[in-house]
């Protein structure tokens, strides 16, 4: 419906830069990258054809098995920042609203700062002899110092660091709009702590905690930093076999099929995540 | 107040104070190995300012650091341009909101697919990788951002005023600027601040589209943690750090109802 004071005088043409930019640099790309990787060039860079060859060299046990890892990686980083970030966000929209301003502030400081810096500064706590070691043995835990860099341990602990602010942050924004005196009800009509949480917190909170959750686990998936320097070359995740393809002289191509082949992964698991923690956030008639 | 005994209270707040030293101790040991005269790893040995000196005089340092602002500061611009004229049109009663969900694909996608992809059309459209590149790229950013947020926000402005200044005789140019940019004004400084700082950075998208003229500030740092071990990283860190708390001292102040997420 056309409001009847206004009605643009000015042509398209005002508007549009921003959708061109986006057309442009974004899904002309994207569609290149897809293209692409069904074509196939020869030696000398002519065009011989459309195939699935690229496909079915990713096809097999030990590019499944990077796939199956970053998945793992992705999954596990979310739950461990949803678990982490839960109780913070609780607190800060109910408990603690007098200290949200200051405890978001804290929050946000690391998370704009750069996170390789952060990743340097674990190394101090993890290293042989770092903060974590002199700690543990001032406090007669180990006598040895625990190798703690070149790990999965350190990849989790780094990545846990710093994407957990991705799923706090959209929780926080869901639960903080709630009034308290709701979980005053259900507490005041007789349930019990589960109960409450289960039928009103995470209801509450489901649209957050599903932003949330993908915030996360898509760029985790593709995270190729943070494995390759927390954890040393001991894994291969998506991340880091697409940056050597990429970066890689002749493997280009390969590298596109690679991005194309996971992200269809990647799309496949996203939505049935998404159905998955649909189903599991949906208040049910059950007894808790 | 919720109802809850004390205990749970006291097991929440330990909770959310071992939350805090998880992200702060490494913020802390960092800062104080900066002041630390022998460098890492060796226990504290004395005071010094040594560390920050040689930061200054840190030419390559500088220069990445000045890339780094140069490049965040015009995808700022661009996309905060590209976004306030979007809305001008939308204002004037253009139907371009339907374009809107173009631009939510750039938080969805993968930031390393994103460059790949861009990385094979600079190559396709033979244009050489370097600020250019890198500033088209981080625009995309940008415009993921802005143009949502300060959609939403334009569409929850009281249409009333906008009404008001119409009948009363402004042109619908100066009821733009007047009333509705003022309006806008809050969110488009916050949603600004959080492109810089996203620009700023960002890792990803420079490592594949730098080329190798154009350094970065997060590519000299992680040259930096490759090569050696210095102070020097560390001082670097303090100097980020109280930078990264002025400007999220700024955007709280805007007092809008921007959400970062």
């Amino acid at each position: 419906m056309k409001k009847k004071t206004l009605s643009s005088e000015y042509p398209f043409a005002i508007g549009i830069p921003a959708v061109i930019w986006q057309i442009l640099f974004f899904y002309a790309p994207l569609l290149l990258l897809l293209v692409g990787s069904f074509l196939t060039w020869s030696d000398t860079n002519t065009f011989t054809g459309v195939s699935l060859d690229k496909f079915t060299f990713f096809f097999r046990g030990s590019y499944l098995s990077v796939i199956a890892s970053s998945l793992l990686l992705a999954l596990s980083n979310s739950i461990i920042c949803f678990l982490i970030a839960y109780p913070l966000a609780y607190f800060m929209a109910f408990k603690g609203r007098k200290w949200q301003n200051l405890l978001l502030f804290f929050l946000i400081v690391p998370f704009w700062t750069n996170f390789l810096l952060h990743v340097y500064a674990w190394f101090f706590v993890l290293e042989r002899e770092g903060f974590l070691n002199t700690l543990l043995q001032w406090l007669g835990i180990t006598s040895e110092p625990i190798i703690f860099l070149n790990s999965t341990f350190a990849t989790m602990v780094m990545m846990v660091y710093y994407y957990m602010p991705f799923i706090l942050l959209p929780m926080y924004s869901s639960l903080e709009k709630f009034d308290v005196k709701l979980i005053e009800a259900s507490y005041d009509l007789g349930a019990s702590w589960l109960q409450t949480l289960r039928k009103i917190v995470l209801p509450l909170c489901s649209r957050g905690i599903k932003t949330g959750f993908f915030l996360v686990f898509i760029p985790s998936f593709g995270e190729f930093a943070i494995p390759e320097l927390m954890g040393g070359d001991r894994r291969m995740f998506v991340g880091t076999v697409v940056s050597q393809f990429i970066l890689g002289d002749e493997t280009g191509s390969f590298g596109a099929a690679f991005t194309v082949f996971s992200c269809v992964v990647l799309l496949i698991s996203s939505l049935a995540l998404y159905f998955f923690i649909d189903w599991l956030l949906k208040p049910k008639a059950t007894r808790w | 107040m919720v109802k809850s005994n004390s205990f749970a209270t006291i097991c929440h707040l330990l909770i959310i104070a071992a939350t805090y030293v998880f992200l702060y101790t490494p913020i802390i040991v960092l800062l104080v190995f900066s002041f630390n005269s022998a460098t890492f790893p060796a226990p504290w040995t004395k005071f010094t300012w040594a560390w920050y000196e040689e930061l200054l005089a840190s030419v390559h340092l500088w220069k990445a650091f000045l890339n780094s602002l140069i490049i965040a500061s015009c995808a700022t611009l661009i996309s905060l341009i590209a976004g306030v004229l979007f809305i001008f049109y939308a204002a004037q009663g253009g139907k371009i909101g339907k374009f809107l969900p173009l631009f939510y694909g750039n938080l969805i996608i993968p930031e390393t697919v994103l460059a790949v992809s861009l990385l094979g059309f600079f190559s396709f459209a033979m244009i050489p990788l370097g600020m250019t590149t890198l500033i088209l790229a981080h625009t995309l950013l940008g415009l993921g951002f802005v143009i949502p947020m300060v959609y939403a926000r334009f569409k929850e402005l009281d249409y009333r005023l906008t009404e008001a200044s119409l009948v009363l005789g402004a042109t619908p140019i100066q009821t733009f600027f007047k009333i509705t940019l003022p309006m806008l004004r809050p969110t488009l400084l916050a949603t600004s601040l959080l492109v810089f700082i996203l620009s700023f950075d960002d890792f990803v998208l420079s490592y594949f589209c730098a080329g190798s003229t154009a350094q970065t500030l997060s590519l000299y740092i992680l040259s930096m943690l490759r090569s050696e071990i210095s102070p020097v990283v560390n001082a670097l860190s303090a100097v980020l750090l109280v930078l990264s708390s002025g400007l999220v001292w700024i955007f709280f102040s805007l007092r809008t109802r921007t959400k970062i997420f």
